[in-house]
């Protein structure tokens, strides 16, 4: 267990199925997740202004209180199911953690009325929608290859090695969940008016794309 | 070495790129969700190559965040296209509306499912409501029904607390959650189809 990436766990929480650890590294992104999920919740949202180009003429765009009220919830929701990746130590609720975080993130934008936006969340929602086929199949390799899921029991090193097309699989479909080349779809939906809502689409990419990297180098 | 899970792997890949394929040719959006709805299909195919139990208890927590993506989806469709109202109406067929094959076959659906009890009877006992409320185009305030299935899941819920924290009591839980998850099956079961006709103001 020395040379692992995120170091000897601190703390275990093993409550039948649910599987709960910190390391060094995952309490990192974990306090991070946190941190940002506070302030999604305490901070008050931007307004955005259009100016016209070359002149002194500028735009305000108004944005009602009830679609920024839904945009905080889903960025929250957004923050907790990203802090749920980063201490799970079972395989399965990584990945299906990782599949919320991608439906959140479309429903950070997805309550602005513009057509750009809605287009440019739809497109991405069918690719993080297609994503889950290699991130729950990746899952399932796992489990078929060591007949566990559990990441402490994969950090032993007592298990038969993971496949490497499981581990591709579980990588490939953390990217498809938002990160690039992916990502050109994302990007769009980030005309949308509103940090530090929209933050919180990027970071939770961010997060869940370090926390697999710990992931594929335990089996 | 290949042994019949290598073989179903094969099939469930062979599927899985002629779907990604169909939908690199679709070009429609509707179309395009219908798809992908088939190629999640297959990451389920994975799982349930696995065999056992344990596979079982992933795919429903697969198909549920699956659905809800497919839902979310299917929202931002709804509003990206300015699709507003919804006009369906039931069947309105007077003869079905009038005949009392339905409520037979709803009620022998109804009592059937009771006797199944869990996931299966919640499916049979809804699929027979759901069939009374198509041909009858049922028309009620149906935050009765919804609050039915908040109250039964909150019960198969505290059923499964019973499980984890006091085991003794398996019976009493056990039954708990049958009876939890049978109402909450039927009555999710029956709403579907029958809110769309709501207007929303």
């Amino acid at each position: 267990m020395a040379d692992l990436i995120g170091g000897i766990p601190y703390f275990i929480l093993e409550f039948g199925d649910e599987l709960v650890y910190f390391t060094p590294y995952t309490i990192t992104l974990f306090l991070l997740a946190l941190a940002f999920t506070v302030l999604a919740i305490i901070s008050r949202p931007e307004k955005q202004v259009d100016i016209a180009f070359g002149g002194d003429a500028y735009r305000a765009k108004e944005t009602s209180l009830s679609e920024m009220r839904f945009r905080r919830f889903m960025a929250i929701a957004c923050g907790l199911a990203s802090m749920g990746a980063m201490v799970t130590g079972d395989i399965f609720n990584f990945t299906l953690f990782t599949a919320m975080v991608g439906i959140t993130n479309v429903g950070i934008v997805a309550a602005v009325k513009s057509p750009h936006v809605q287009d440019a969340a739809y497109q991405y929602g069918l690719v993080a929608l297609s994503a889950t086929v290699p991130l729950f199949a990746g899952a399932a390799v796992y489990a078929a290859a060591t007949g566990s899921l559990s990441m402490i029991e994969l950090m032993k090193g007592t298990l038969p090695a993971v496949p490497l097309i499981g581990k591709a699989m579980l990588v490939i479909g953390v990217i498809g969940e938002g990160m690039a080349p992916f990502y050109a779809a994302k990007a769009e939906m980030f005309r949308a008016p509103g940090a530090p809502y929209v933050i919180m689409c990027s970071l939770s990419s961010l997060l869940i794309f370090l926390r697999v990297v710990e992931v594929v180098m335990l089996g | 070495m290949w042994g019949y899970y290598s073989y179903g792997i094969l099939v469930v890949m062979v599927a899985a790129v002629i779907a990604f394929l169909a939908l690199a040719r679709e070009r429609d959006d509707l179309h395009k969700l219908l798809l992908i709805d088939l190629v999640e299909i297959l990451s389920f195919g994975v799982i349930a190559l696995l065999g056992t139990d344990l596979a079982e208890a992933l795919i429903l927590p697969g198909l549920t965040v699956g659905i809800a993506e497919l839902l979310a989806l299917s929202q931002i469709y709804c509003t990206k296209e300015g699709i507003r109202q919804n006009t369906i109406t039931g069947l309105n067929i007077e003869v079905i509306a009038k005949a009392d094959a339905p409520m037979i076959l709803s009620i022998i659906l109804v009592v059937y499912g009771m006797i199944l009890s869990g996931f299966t009877g919640g499916a049979v006992a809804g699929l027979g409501l759901v069939v009374l409320f198509i041909s009858r185009s049922y028309r009620e305030d149906m935050n009765l029904l919804e609050m039915a299935s908040g109250i039964s899941w909150a019960l198969w819920i505290f059923a499964f607390f019973v499980f984890m924290f006091l085991p003794e009591y398996w019976f009493a839980a056990l039954m708990g959650a049958a009876f939890g998850i049978l109402l909450k099956v039927t009555v999710k079961m029956s709403l579907v189809g029958t809110m769309w006709g709501e207007q929303h103001g």
